[in-house]
Order: structure tokens, then sequence, then C-alpha cells
């Protein structure tokens, strides 16, 4: 075979064949070392780092909601608590086929058609990691039969959680409020106010206090969220728990009310179907222990976000069951205002012994104003007693109002007190500087006229106050000597909320003991105007108290009359404020019924049944009460008599056998 | 000694002989990367066979049967299919570019039958036999420079456009790189060399902006800026640095491997099976499997540098740095240093054709050894 290459030729191929392949090959060296730097570097300096991303990526933390804090009253009966909601939660990140889920949950749950709607526009809206709720307040059988399925159902899981529970229904509604589901606008307040939003509002367990001492201790009672530690794969589906890592929740704090549920509960039950408020304080120290508005609504149904038609029928009702008339609702005072026409007469030197005549009738300029009935000549003190309009036209033309204002204002009205929840509405107590500012675009109103002077001698007129500043008048005419203000919140989380220091009343105390004999003869005296109903039957515990019949309309045009005539939204709007005992007075209230007639009628004998509550409840108040009867029942004095009882239970035990003596036994 | 090693030296012909010439250490490392692999492909499935690593060992297991027989291959058989090998694969390029099957994309795969074949691979081995076929039977002066070099331009250039066109990049790099190379170890002058390195600096942008497709374009772009697009296209990357920095030295342990187990690490079998390799196992890990890799490369170019032949020493050069190619460019892809240009760690990357390809190569290159002493026929007449 003839070689067609040199030797040289082939020593030079091989050559140049070593020398390039040892050159490619150390280069290929080169950048393996290139690639264990960059390993190094990966690894080592910025191994830390890495270490981070790493982790986080691979754990997550599920928000846990905490507990929220309870509401209790002033004994510690939890008037807002929480109980065990058994519920079903759609996971959007691990749930492929929305629809399919949603099939298949309804053969298991009764889903309708518009909750179906509603619930795909949720999901649709929802953040891709935070859960919906597809149902909630499941019965213990619907919760196992879609716990039973979850493996099917990927992306559903059925939890317990907790759920804002109010026990007594609607008794506190108005004062606690309720919790519901956070809305956009409070998401958008949260984030207006440039702060983060708690991740807790995006929760869907999450309830957050739309009204009352929900809403305004709201932070308080909500609590910080705790954190479950979950290892998560790369589509978010949790592959582990990891409770090492789990943060705690902190609850929220408890909240303890000056109220008492049993005065409370007795107040909503003596309304019945009837439209009014009730405030009962402590006239001692302000302690609110009854702020009820009549009727009220179920708060349990706004927890879970209320029924359309609920609401609408709240919303509709003509006695208004959603709006607070303790704190929000505006009435004339009527003849309740009396009291402080006649505590401004007494300070601005007025003669109590002074008689007016009381002909039914009373012209004065080119108006008859009217009163009850033909009273007759009275004093000041009868005048109270019966509620005299005529013999107060008379008393107020003599002050004018300013004097009548400031009598009026040194006793709360008119005032907003910070009692720690909102939507109270001030009210009017006019006066000739009151008329300037109001009619300050009118000049022609701005004048006081001579008319208005009468009317607002008997709590009409421009005059509007709200129950809380009427129980708050009579509280201090009760207590005398100090200006209690309302205190609501007892304490917060264990911190007592010390209530402000009330300052000196002022009022020469033979004013206040001439006004106190006067009202406790309302309450009990033969012409007293509310005696019929105001005796407590409760031995020397007696009430003291002033009714009011406050005219809500003109009855001109055949629209009622004085009391309970014509239809209910024309009828006067019955008051009575009392305080008891009248020797040691401890409670104050006012009872309104709007539009329930006379006060004497309507508000009186619901005023006595609350009132027995709070006296009852009391030790000291019983223990007056109790020790005076004489107990026909009872048995003669113990002393001589426990040896004969003693000896008879003796007498009928079987006698012990005789124990034989045992003649060995040591003695 | 046998008679027949007297009058032909280093000649065996029989069997016996030439089983105990193939090279232990190299099955043995190769045996031990693929078991680094299954190991990582077990952990990878959550601790588990299936579906990954019991395939991936039965394959092997055949691959490394072939090599084995491959070995006792005469290395004349070799040299006479270097073109007809070649020939094929062409054929077959051709047929994917009409008939192939899609998938992801691309047109890669030729079925025939109940087999999938990718011509591309055929042609990695077809295209190295033939340029170590054709550089045999040429002088070192025309391999220097001269007019016969058009021939292995086009071997490489017309593979390298079909394949780049289905598109597959990373082939088609590797099919430039492994000619690329298999010319400047034939002794191609440098003047060419710079003048090429020119050429491809200045056509790199043009080739960017109008030859590539869309989402090539956007790894090359990722590539440059990782950090801007974290869940798009940038987050392969960025979850394979995760990995790699994560393990820190020793690694998070075999079974261990957050980022794959819970699949933030895409591809986490295949192309990106060292970073699943290296959370677990960290930096000694990687040192270590880099370093196996090394010492295999080694071995194959002392095997290429003692073949008499000129032909064996090139085919087995250029299977050893096509092999190479692969671990540097896989490395530095996982590593955010390349482009992501789907390029599999050999061996341990989950899928058969590639290490079908790779053992046959290693096959190749074990026959080299065992016929380290055969001549060769002319190149001249065969051809040319």
């Amino acid at each position: 075979m003839e070689p067609s290459i040199f030797f040289d030729e082939v020593n030079e191929r091989q050559g140049v064949f070593h020398r390039r392949t040892f050159l490619l090959g150390g280069f290929a060296g080169v950048g393996a070392l290139a690639l264990v730097g960059r390993l190094a570097d990966l690894q080592l300096v910025e191994g830390p780092r890495y270490s981070l991303l790493s982790a986080s990526n691979q754990f997550n933390f599920r928000i846990v909601p905490p507990p929220r804090g309870r509401i209790l009253d002033r004994n510690g009966v939890e008037i807002a608590s929480n109980r065990p909601d058994f519920r079903v939660l759609m996971r959007r990140d691990e749930t492929k086929d929305v629809n399919a889920s949603l099939d298949k949950i309804s053969q298991l749950l009764p889903i309708t058609d518009d909750k179906r709607r509603q619930l795909t526009r949720e999901i649709a809206n929802a953040p891709k990691s935070t859960p919906v709720f597809i149902a909630n307040g499941l019965s213990w059988d619907e919760f196992s039969r879609v716990n039973v399925r979850t493996p099917e159902l990927p992306g559903i899981s059925a939890e317990m959680g907790e759920a804002r529970f109010y026990p007594f229904g609607g008794a506190f509604s108005h004062v606690i409020g309720y919790v519901s589901k956070v809305s956009a606008e409070e998401l958008d307040a949260v984030q207006a106010s440039g702060s983060k939003p708690d991740p807790l509002m995006l929760h869907p367990g999450f309830r957050i206090g739309k009204q009352g001492v929900e809403k305004s201790l709201d932070l308080q009672l909500r609590g910080k969220p705790g954190g479950q530690k979950v290892e998560v794969d790369s589509g978010g589906r949790v592959v582990r728990l990891n409770s090492d890592g789990d943060i705690r929740a902190t609850p929220g704090q408890d909240v303890m009310l000056t109220l008492d549920a049993d005065i409370q509960n007795r107040a909503l039950e003596v309304f019945g179907n009837e439209s009014g408020a009730a405030v009962m304080m402590d006239c001692r120290s302000g302690d609110v222990l009854c702020l009820v508005s009549a009727p009220s609504f179920d708060a349990n149904q706004f927890v879970g976000g209320a029924p359309s038609a609920y609401y609408h029928a709240l919303a509709s009702y003509d006695h208004k069951p959603l709006l607070n008339k303790a704190l929000a609702g505006l009435y004339h005072p009527g003849s309740t205002f009396k009291t402080m026409v006649t505590l401004a007469a007494l300070k601005n030197g007025f003669d109590p012994k002074r008689t007016y005549t009381c002909n039914k009738a009373w012209p004065f300029g080119n108006h008859v104003f009217n009163c009850d009935k033909r009273h007759g000549t009275l004093d000041m003190h009868g005048a109270i007693s019966e509620s005299c309009d005529v013999y107060f036209f008379q008393t107020a033309i003599t002050l004018g109002p300013d004097k009548i204002a400031e009598m009026a204002r040194n006793f709360g009205l008119g005032q907003v007190f910070d009692i720690g929840i909102p939507g109270q509405k001030a009210g009017i107590v006019p006066d000739t500087a009151w008329k300037k500012r109001y009619f300050k675009n009118n000049p022609l109103n701005q004048k006081w006229f001579a008319g208005e002077t009468p009317s607002m001698g008997i709590g009409q007129g421009a005059t509007v106050i709200n129950a809380l500043q009427n129980c708050t008048m009579v509280s201090r005419i009760a207590n005398g000597k100090k200006a209690v203000s309302p205190r609501l919140i007892h304490s917060v989380g264990g911190v007592i909320q010390a209530p402000t220091e009330p300052l000196d009343l002022g009022i020469d105390p033979e004013h206040l003991a001439f006004l106190h004999a006067a009202m406790t003869s309302v309450a009990n005296d033969p012409n007293g105007s509310a005696q019929a109903d105001a005796k407590l039957g409760l031995g020397s515990i007696k009430m003291a108290g002033k009714t009011g019949t406050a005219q809500d309309h003109t009855y001109k045009g055949g629209h009622g009359a004085h009391g309970a005539q014509g239809a209910w939204d024309l009828r006067d709007n019955a008051w009575f404020i009392c305080y008891a005992p009248v020797d040691d007075p401890r409670y104050a209230m006012a009872v309104l019924v709007e539009h329930g007639g006379f006060g004497a009628q309507a508000a009186v004998p619901r005023a006595r049944e609350i009132m027995k509550v709070a006296l009852l409840k009391d030790p000291e108040v019983r223990a007056r009460i109790e020790t005076p009867l004489p107990d026909i029942h009872a048995k003669p004095p113990p002393m001589p008599d426990a040896a004969s009882a003693s000896s008879g239970i003796d007498v009928s035990a079987p006698d012990p056998m005789p124990v034989p003596v045992d003649p060995m036994a040591p003695q | 000694m046998t008679s027949s090693a007297l009058t032909s030296p280093g000649q065996r012909n029989l069997l016996s002989e030439k089983v105990a010439e193939i090279d232990w250490r190299l099955s043995v490392l190769l045996c031990i990367i693929a078991g680094l692999g299954a190991m990582i492909l077990y952990s990878a499935a959550g601790n588990s066979w299936g579906p990954w690593a019991d395939k991936q060992l039965i394959r092997f297991g055949l691959c490394l049967a072939l090599m084995l027989f491959l070995s006792l291959v005469d290395l004349r058989v070799w040299f006479q299919l270097a073109y007809p090998t070649y020939a094929v694969g062409l054929l077959l390029l051709v047929a994917v570019m009409l008939v192939g099957h899609h998938s992801l994309g691309a047109k890669r795969w030729l079925q025939l039958g109940p087999v999938q074949i990718q011509p591309s691979e055929i042609m990695k081995i077809g295209m190295t036999l033939s340029l170590a076929r054709f550089y045999h039977g040429i002088s070192a002066r025309e391999a220097r420079f001269s007019w016969k070099l058009i021939v292995p331009l086009a071997l490489i250039g017309a593979p390298t456009l079909l394949v780049a066109k289905q598109p597959d990049l990373g082939t088609a790099l590797l099919l430039v790189f492994t000619g690329g190379a298999i010319m400047f170890l034939a002794g191609l002058t440098w003047r060419i060399l710079v003048a090429g390195a020119i050429l491809v600096g200045v056509g790199i942008v043009p080739f960017i902006t109008v030859v590539m497709k869309g989402y090539q374009r956007d790894r090359i772009l990722t590539f440059l800026h990782p950090e801007q697009d974290p869940s798009g296209a940038g987050y392969h990357i960025l979850q394979s640095k995760i990995a790699l920095g994560s393990g820190g030295l020793l690694g998070k342990g075999f079974g261990l491997g957050t980022q794959s187990q819970l699949n933030f690490l895409p591809e986490k079998h295949t192309d990106f099976i060292f970073a699943t390799f290296a959370e677990e196992f960290g930096l000694v890990g990687c040192f270590g499997l880099l370093m196996l890799y090394a010492i295999i490369i080694g071995i194959a170019l002392r095997i290429a540098s003692i073949s008499h032949s000129h032909f064996g020493r090139l085919s087995a050069a250029g299977v050893t740095f096509t092999f190479a190619f692969y671990v540097l460019i896989n490395a530095a892809m996982v590593m955010g240093l390349t482009p992501i240009v789907g390029v599999p760690m050999p061996l341990m990357s989950y899928g058969g054709t590639v290490m079908l390809t790779v053992m046959i190569g290693f096959g190749l290159v074990q026959s080299i050894r065992v016929h380290r002493y055969e001549e060769m026929p002319s190149g001249r007449g065969v051809l040319f």
C-alpha cells in the first residue's frame, strides 16, 4: 500500500493535534475553574442571601385571626362573645376549576343560584392567596358531609373558626353595635390614612365593628393576628404544616360596660311593640346601667352579612328599629323640662308659694295656650305634682329663655357626652343667642318672640333633647351635689376607664329639696300626675319623678289631639323621668315612649318595672325592703328550738347496733 | 503476546484481548455519574424511584451495554460508516423539516413506528466521524488552509442550519463547537480562527435580531437582566440561582432540597438537574462532580492522543469536547452565566436521547482505545 501521506506530514498532524488538544483541554479546564469560582461566589459569598430567598419560597404565613375580645356587662355577663362556627372555604390558588368545585359543593350544601353568582364574583375578585367563604354557620351534619369529601374537592376545606355571637340578640344592639364584613370603603379609608391595612382585614373570617362599642373600640377588641407557618410548593399549595414556627394570635381585649344585663333586658322587654328609649344611670357615679332603644334588631343577623330582606324590613319599619333613639332620637322634653324651669325660677328668687289659676285655656298675645285640664289655683309644688302647663307658661315668662336655658345646660341638656360610642345628637336648648346663631341667614327670625317663652316653659317649641340627656338631668337632680356625667365603658382589657371627676352642681340644697319633694309628690300623692302607676310596692322604697307628654305634631286640621289620639305617628311622645329611692337616690332614669300618648300612662308603668329590677338587684336596697316585713311563716327563734330539733334527728335515726365488747381487746 | 501481536504489533484480534483493553476506569466513572444522576432524580421526585430514577437507570444499563458492544467494533467499521451515518443523519434532518413531530413549538422528532428519532443526535456522531474521516485523508498543510476546507465547512454548516431552523439552538451551538474544535485540532491556521472569531462577534447582533425566534430573544434579554422579570422569563434563572446559592458549602442534604422538592426550580430533573444537585450537596458536592467530569474528559483525551490513526485521534477528541461542552454550557447556564439554551447535563439529566448519543460517543472512544494501534486505510480514494 503506497503511503499517500509522508511521515513528516503524519508527525506534523500528530504534533499539531497534541499541542492543540492540550490547549483546548486547558481552555476547558480554565472554564471549569471559572465555573467553580462562580459556584463559590453563589454558594459561599451570596449563600446567606439565597438561603433567605429559598426560605421565603418555602414558607408562607397563613393568618390566624385572633379571638375577638368579649363585651361584658358590669357583672361580667357576656353580651358579645364568640361561638364556634363551621365554615367551608375555597382557596383559589389550589382550585383549578372553580366552577367544577362549586358544582360539587352544591351537591353537598344548599347553594342558591343567587348565592352562586355572588360567590363566583367574590372568588373572581379575591386576591389569589386569600380564601373565600363558600358557606358558614353550618350545622355539624353539613360540616362533616363536606369534611369527608374534601380529598375530592381540591382547594375546598371545611374549617372551624369563631364567629361573633350576641347572646341577648337585640337587647344591646344599639349600644354594642355589631360586626360585619369589611367593606371596600373601610379598606380605602385605611389606605387613604396612609397606613398599611391590617392583613387581618383581608381575611374572609374577619369582621369589623360597624356601630356602637364594636366600632369605637374595634382596635382594642380586634387583637393581633397570629401566623401559621406552612410549607408551600411553587403553586402555593400547602405541603406541610410547621407548628414550630407558628406565631400565636393575641386575643382582643375584653371590654366591660357599665350596663347591667338584667336591667337592660327588662327594659327592652317592657317596651313590647312600642317604640322608645330608656336610659338608667347610677346617679352617684354616672354609670349607665341601661341604654335601650326599642324596638331593636338581632345583631347576630348582621355578622354573616344581613339578609337583604331582613335589612329592608328593618329599614322600612316606621318604628325605626335601626335608630338608636336613646342617643340620636331628639324629642321635645315636654313637662319633664319643668324641673329646669323650677330650678331656674327658684334660683332667680321666684317664690314657690306664688299661685296661678289654671282655667285650662290661657290666652297670651293673639294665641290661646291650653292645659290638660282645669287645674284651678296651684302653687309651684302643686303645679309640678299635677303638671299644670298654665303655671309654667307664666313662670317661664317671668324668667325669660336665657335663664331657663342656662339651668338646662347645667343639667346636661343640649350636650354630647363622651360615653365612648358614636352617634349622639346634641339637640337644642334654645335661648336668644341660639336664635341669632340658628337664623343667621334669616334676620327676621333672629328675634326671640314672646310667644316662644311659654312653649319653652313646658319643654316644647324649639327645645329638643335625647333620652340620655334627660337621664343625665334627672341623675344630677337626684344626686343634688355633683354634675355626674354618663359613663358607659367600665374597663378595656382590665384597665378601668376612670370616670371624669364630676363638677359641683352649685344648686342651693333648699331648691333641690323643694324639687325632690315635688317630684316625690308626682309619683306618690293622690293628685300626682304619675301616682296611678309609679308606686313600686317595695315598702319604704319610693320613687320620685316627673311625667311629660310632648306634642310632636300640630293638632290643627284634625291631626290628632293631646295624648294617644289618632294615627300612631301623630300621637304625643310620652316621657317619665324618675329616681329612687327618694330618701337615698341611687338610680335615675328617663323613659321615652315614642307616640305613646300620655307620659303617665305609657311611660310611668314601664319606668316602674325597669326601676324595680335595679332596686331589687341592689343588696342594700333589698335589705331595706326585706327586714321590716313581718315574716309570718318564720319559725320560732332557733336557739331554744335547736336542741329539740337535733334530738328529733337522733330519735328518728335507727339505734346503733350494740357493739359487743371483746374482752380480749386491748383497752 | 500472541503471534498476531508479533506480526502486526498492537493488533488485537481475540475478543478477550479486546475486552481487556476497554478502559475500565472510564466505564466506572461513567457509571458513577449516571448513578449520581439517578440519585438526584430519586430525590427530585420526592424520594421516589418513579417516575424518573428507575427509568433512567434502566436506560443507562442499556446504553452501557451498547457502549461495551461498540467498544469492540473495529475502528475500520466506524471509519467506513462515517459518511453513510452523516448522509442518513442529513436525510433525516431534512425529513424532520418536512414531516417532523411538533413538540413545544419546535420540530425535532421523527416518529418511526413506535420509536421517536431525534436526527440531530445522530448528526452529532455522524458529523464528528465524517470530519475525522475527512481530515484523516488530507495533509497537515491542507488542513491548515486550503480550498478543501470548504468540505468541513459544509459538513458543519448543513446540519447546523437545519437544526437551528427546527429550532434547537442548543444542539446547533454544540454542532458548531464540536465542528470548530475538530477543525482547530486538525490544524486550522490561526489567522482563520481570529477572522472567524471577529466574524462571529460582528454577526451575533443581526443573528439575534433577525434569525432568532421570540422566545430565544427573550432568553438572551432575560440573561442580560434576570432580575427584571422574576416571575416571567427570569424565573428560571432566579430560581436556579436560589437553589444553587442556598446549597451553601455542604448543601441541604440528600432529599432535602426545598427548591426542587417544592417545584420552585423549573426543569429540576432535566436541564436544571445540576441546580438540584447543588442545592442538596453544596459547593463540595459540585466541586466533586465537576472533578469527576474533568477526569472523564482527561481520560478520553488521553485515549485520543495515544491513537495511532488520525481518524481515531480526531473522532475521540471530537466526542470528548462535545461532552465537555455539554458540561460547561449546562453548568454555566444553571449558574446564570449563559442564556438558557436547553443543553442537558450529560448522563445526569433525565432523558434517553442525549444519554444514548453520549454513550455511543464513549463507545467510539473505547473502540479507539481498544483499536489504538490499528492503521486506517488512506483517506484518499474513498471520497477524495
